[in-house]
């Protein structure tokens, strides 16, 4: 399954959720973005079950983006009970969020 | 202590041990999937082993127009995935994985990656080349906080904001063009006293308002704690130094070939690139290296693509007289 996208109504709705989230902050500008983009789907079809994979589209919810704190993108957010526990800009692997996403959620 | 892996990746890694392809191709550029197109045509068991996403560096431009064929022009990143199904078409495979090391000589070449143990009887080298880095204190840690390298990607988080471009060739001209639309002010940041940049950049460069040149000056230290404040320079002259009050600098010094992990085995010149001439073939027998990573004169889509037909060419006459 492909990563799913939220809106600011989805996304706080998701946080309210137990378990650990991933979210890709992206814009359809975004050059790089569009690069992790199926490696990022793939990470949802690996995970599935065991973690939701999302994006959120940054120039449509510009005020979600500033409350996250994004400053650029793209960049992966993991959330754990609603709390972010770790994020990484830019992964220049698939192997990089994977690794990323084994060591943040191996300390919960 | 070993790592329990799961019976599933254990299987996949025995698997993938047993099983010995003719042409591993590291790299999923133009260099490399025209590698593997020439290659799957001839009849060679093919496999590319790509990081992230088809198409390299140029699948970050989003207009190709001197790439023929496309009287339009064609977005780098559609082409990317052109040339992977172009070769997918004939049977080359792709693998999401980043490779950690590579053992290239001997009949047997042995590439170990995030996705296991890949076996092959000749490499081709397409991992090409990226933005080099200033190697100065903080550098990494401010990176996403400051520091960037991108600004057709990052320029928007700065818009009406002032920001610092380094360098002086045509990437450092272009992104300081970028940003001037974006930003309030830009500083040019360079090391001489000129552009290198071609000469189309520089009235263009000079007549914008927004643009100023720092000139004989270098980045010194990042300034600012947690999030960058600005940068000290340092008069390459008279070696006095001054503070810039800055939101981002933008680190365009360019480019860097990606053979850190073959420095060890190959014959590499000063700059890092692995030297081949235009048979693409490197010091070691059976191993090619095509496109930017390669020593060359042009490195452009074009002629990575052309190499990656020599490298096929040469990889099929190499696998005929060894096996």
């Amino acid at each position: 399954m492909a990563a799913v996208n939220l809106n600011t109504e989805k996304f706080h709705k998701i946080m309210h959720t137990e378990g650990a989230v991933l979210v890709d902050f992206w814009a359809p500008w975004c050059t790089y973005c569009r690069k992790i983009s199926s490696a990022y789907d793939k990470v949802a079809d690996q995970n599935e079950g065991k973690l939701i994979v999302a994006k959120v589209n940054i120039d449509e919810e510009e005020a979600l983006a500033e409350q996250e704190g994004i400053e650029v993108i793209p960049t992966l957010v993991l959330y754990h009970n609603g709390k972010s526990i770790g994020s990484i800009t830019a992964p220049e692997s698939k192997a990089r969020i994977d690794s990323f996403l084994q060591e943040a959620l191996a300390k919960q | 202590m070993g790592v329990l892996l799961p019976l599933s990746a254990l299987t996949q890694r025995r698997v993938r041990m047993e099983h010995i392809y003719d042409v591993l191709v590291i790299g999923g550029g133009p260099g490399g999937y025209t590698a593997a197109l020439y290659a799957t045509r001839a009849g060679l068991d093919t496999m590319v082993l790509e990081k992230m996403a088809p198409g390299g560096q140029m699948a970050q431009t989003t207009q190709i127009d001197n790439y023929p064929g496309f009287d339009e022009g064609i977005d780098g990143f559609l082409l990317g995935e052109k040339m992977q199904a172009g070769a997918a078409r004939f049977g080359a495979k792709t693998e999401l994985a980043e490779v950690y090391s590579a053992q290239l000589s001997g009949d047997v070449k042995r590439i170990e990656t995030s996705e296991g143990v890949f076996l092959g009887r000749a490499v081709v080298i397409a991992t090409g080349a990226g933005h080099k880095r200033l190697g100065i204190d903080r550098e990494e840690q401010l990176t996403g906080k400051g520091v960037a390298y991108c600004a057709a990607c990052d320029g928007m988080f700065y818009r009406d904001k002032t920001v610092a471009v380094v360098g002086g060739g045509n990437s450092a001209a272009a992104d300081a063009m970028i940003l001037s639309r974006i930003c309030e002010r830009v500083i040019l940041i360079h090391r001489r006293d000129n552009l290198r940049a071609t000469k189309i950049y520089h009235d263009a460069l000079t007549k914008s308002e927004k643009i100023e040149f720092r000139w004989n000056s270098t980045v010194n230290r990042l300034l600012g704690e947690g999030r960058l404040s600005g940068v000290e320079l340092r008069d390459v002259g008279t070696g006095a130094l001054s503070e810039l009050k800055v939101d981002g600098v933008f680190i365009s010094v360019g480019r860097a070939p990606a053979t850190e992990l073959f420095r060890d085995q190959l014959e590499l010149d000063r700059n890092g690139y692995i030297i081949a001439d235009e048979s693409t073939r490197t010091s070691l027998p059976g191993v090619f290296a095509v496109g930017d990573v390669r020593t060359k004169a042009l490195r452009q889509v074009i002629t990575a693509a052309a190499d990656g037909a020599v490298a096929a060419h040469y990889a099929e006459e190499y696998l005929a007289e060894t096996r």
